[in-house]
């Protein structure tokens, strides 16, 4: 019995030490890789970690400004991410706030059609939605990254039911001292909401970094795009791979941000999940 | 007063519902009647009925019919290779971080969860130099010389690797939350029973987390259905459109250099939409009548 137990913890360490390994080595060689010189990349082949560490890639990353802005890109990315999650999160709050406190007829109903029809495949609308950026002149705009996704029925569905949760009697004793509905909203409900808010903020900042179809599609102009469609670019601007160090210290460049605000925010990321799965299951 | 009490209501709802019905409801209402019509995205589209369908799915001498059979058989393939590995890997992840011995649960957990952080382009360009052909690991490491985008079916099993790498994390976390709120009692009594670790997986765990497991299930299979940057940034779709994705055919056919022929795509995108809501529905019908 107790050989048994033993050996399930060596079959869980060996199995956890493996993926560890997988998941990690690719980023250790991506990063060591950026700081090799252009002759160790070509000359020295399989090596863990640079002979001499050089920051010659990330300084011709950082100059070639004229076919491949990585600043500009990166701001463009900065404000994009920044912008969409604030307007994401005052959205959510607001309507949720909608939703769940004030009172009118079909209100439950109507949320529930939009929470349906929300659940139709994006991909259909895809091809309309350019044509509606275009229309608004919004192509080759922070907008047409920033306010499409204002849509969506998700993160408002995880707020709503946040927000349930918390007791009518709140309202009600405002209400009684003269307090209007914004006035609850403001100073009751959203302090209360912001652990959840929180975690909306997280992933539609990531979410919005990270997004690579769309911006691929309505950025044609190599100063205007954000990060992740800038980096499809560069496969052929460095040449096939042929400049490599600048090829990884452009990855890293554009990974940074968002692995360093989960490395600061670990907490709320994990712990949404476990709200989210809460309410799930 | 009273108008007061009716407009606070829209103030609260409205401009979401805006945007829900500009960017959203309008959107796909649009897509569906487009995928009826002519259209190359400037001119007003034409009504041409169901002659998009007919071409798609019957002109065998078409080349959209062509691409749209090559682009769907990939794309299930991707689906059908995918979707196993991404529900099994985190789950066993998940089953071996919650083993009462293991230490620093937080920090493996971190390391698996952060590829997820990182955008397609990016994780392609460090996938593209470890199987590099000049210079890359793999081919160093096991000792051999292939040009891994390029042959089959290596192209495949790249693909596969960095989505599994990016996905893993996502179901992981969702595994093991689930798994922590199931109840210690469950396991000691199985334990008493004289359970071991297999038996006490298969009739502790996964049925006590029936619910998160379908829901992953259902939205891992729709979202690698839309698989898009992983081909296009490792294959480039190749060797001989072997992994050229639906997505990506759509994408060419609306938005590439050439005229776009819009309609055409907008049918295609109609029907990849269909195949993921007829698959997701059928999944959860399945799933949820057979653990019930």
């Amino acid at each position: 019995m107790a050989n048994r137990i033993d050996l399930s913890k060596y079959v869980a360490y060996l199995f956890l030490l493996i993926a560890c390994f997988l998941w990690v080595v690719p980023l250790i060689f991506g990063v060591s890789t950026s700081f090799r010189s252009q002759t160790e990349v070509v000359n020295v082949g399989f090596r863990l970690l640079p002979v001499n560490w050089v920051v010659e890639n990330y300084m011709g990353v950082l100059n070639n400004t004229s076919t491949a802005p990585i600043l500009k890109w990166l701001w463009n990315s900065v404000f994009i991410a920044t912008s969409h999650a604030l307007l994401v999160v005052a959205m959510v709050a607001i309507t949720a706030y909608g939703y769940t406190r004030l009172t009118f007829k079909g209100r439950d109903t109507l949320f529930f059609v939009l929470l349906a029809i929300s659940l139709f495949p994006g991909v259909v609308n895809l091809i309309p939605s350019y044509k509606i950026i275009d229309t608004l002149g919004w192509v080759n705009t922070p907008w047409a990254m920033i306010f499409p996704g204002l849509a969506g029925m998700g993160n408002l569905f995880l707020v709503r039911q946040f927000m349930l949760g918390i007791p009518k009697e709140l309202d009600e004793c405002a209400k009684i001292d003269g307090a209007n509905d914004f006035r609850i909203f403001y100073s009751i409900i959203l302090p209360l909401v912001r652990p959840v808010l929180i975690v909306v903020f997280l992933f539609s900042f990531t979410g919005s970094w990270n997004d690579f179809l769309w911006p691929v599609i309505v950025y044609t102009d190599v100063n205007k795009m954000p990060i992740t469609a800038g980096l499809l670019l560069l496969q052929d601007i460095y040449g096939n791979y042929r400049m490599i160090g600048q090829l990884m210290a452009s990855a890293l460049i554009a990974i940074i941000p968002t692995v360093l605000l989960f490395l600061f925010a670990q907490k709320h990321f994990v712990k949404s999940i476990n709200l989210n799965a809460g309410l799930k299951g | 007063m009273k108008l007061n009490g009716r407009l606070t209501p829209t103030f609260f709802i409205g401009p979401h519902l805006i945007f829900f019905l500009v960017f959203f409801l309008l959107p796909s209402i649009t897509g569906i009647y487009a995928s009826f019509t002519q259209w190359n995205l400037i001119n007003d589209p034409v009504w041409v009925g169901g002659s998009n369908y007919r071409t798609i799915l019957f002109d065998t001498n078409s080349t959209f019919h062509h691409q749209f059979i090559n682009g769907l058989k990939n794309t299930l393939l991707f689906v059908a290779l995918s979707v196993p590995l991404l529900i099994v890997i985190p789950l066993l992840i998940a089953v071996s971080l919650e083993h009462k011995k293991v230490k620093m649960k937080n920090l493996i957990q971190a390391i698996i969860y952060v590829p997820g952080l990182i955008s397609i382009s990016a994780a392609a360009l460090i996938w593209g130099l470890i199987f590099n052909n000049q210079l890359g690991v793999a081919n160093n490491l096991f000792g051999v010389d292939v040009a891994w985008a390029a042959t089959q079916p290596y192209a495949w099993i790249i693909i596969i690797i960095i989505t599994l790498w990016g996905g893993v994390g996502g179901n992981l976390i969702i595994y093991r939350a689930s798994i922590h709120g199931v109840s210690r009692d469950l396991f000691e009594a199985a334990e008493m029973d004289g359970a071991g670790p297999i038996r006490k997986f298969f009739s502790v765990t996964i049925p006590s987390i029936r619910f998160p497991l379908i829901y992953t299930f259902v939205m891992t299979t729709a979202g690698c259905f839309n698989v898009f940057g992983q081909p296009l940034m490792m294959t480039s779709g190749g060797p001989n459109q072997s992994t050229t994705v639906l997505m990506m055919y759509i994408r060419d056919l609306a938005f590439s250099h050439g005229e776009s022929i819009a309609g055409m795509a907008s049918a295609m995108a109609v029907l990849l939409g269909l195949v993921i809501l007829i698959i997701s529905a059928f999944q959860y019908y399945l799933l949820n009548r057979n653990a019930s």
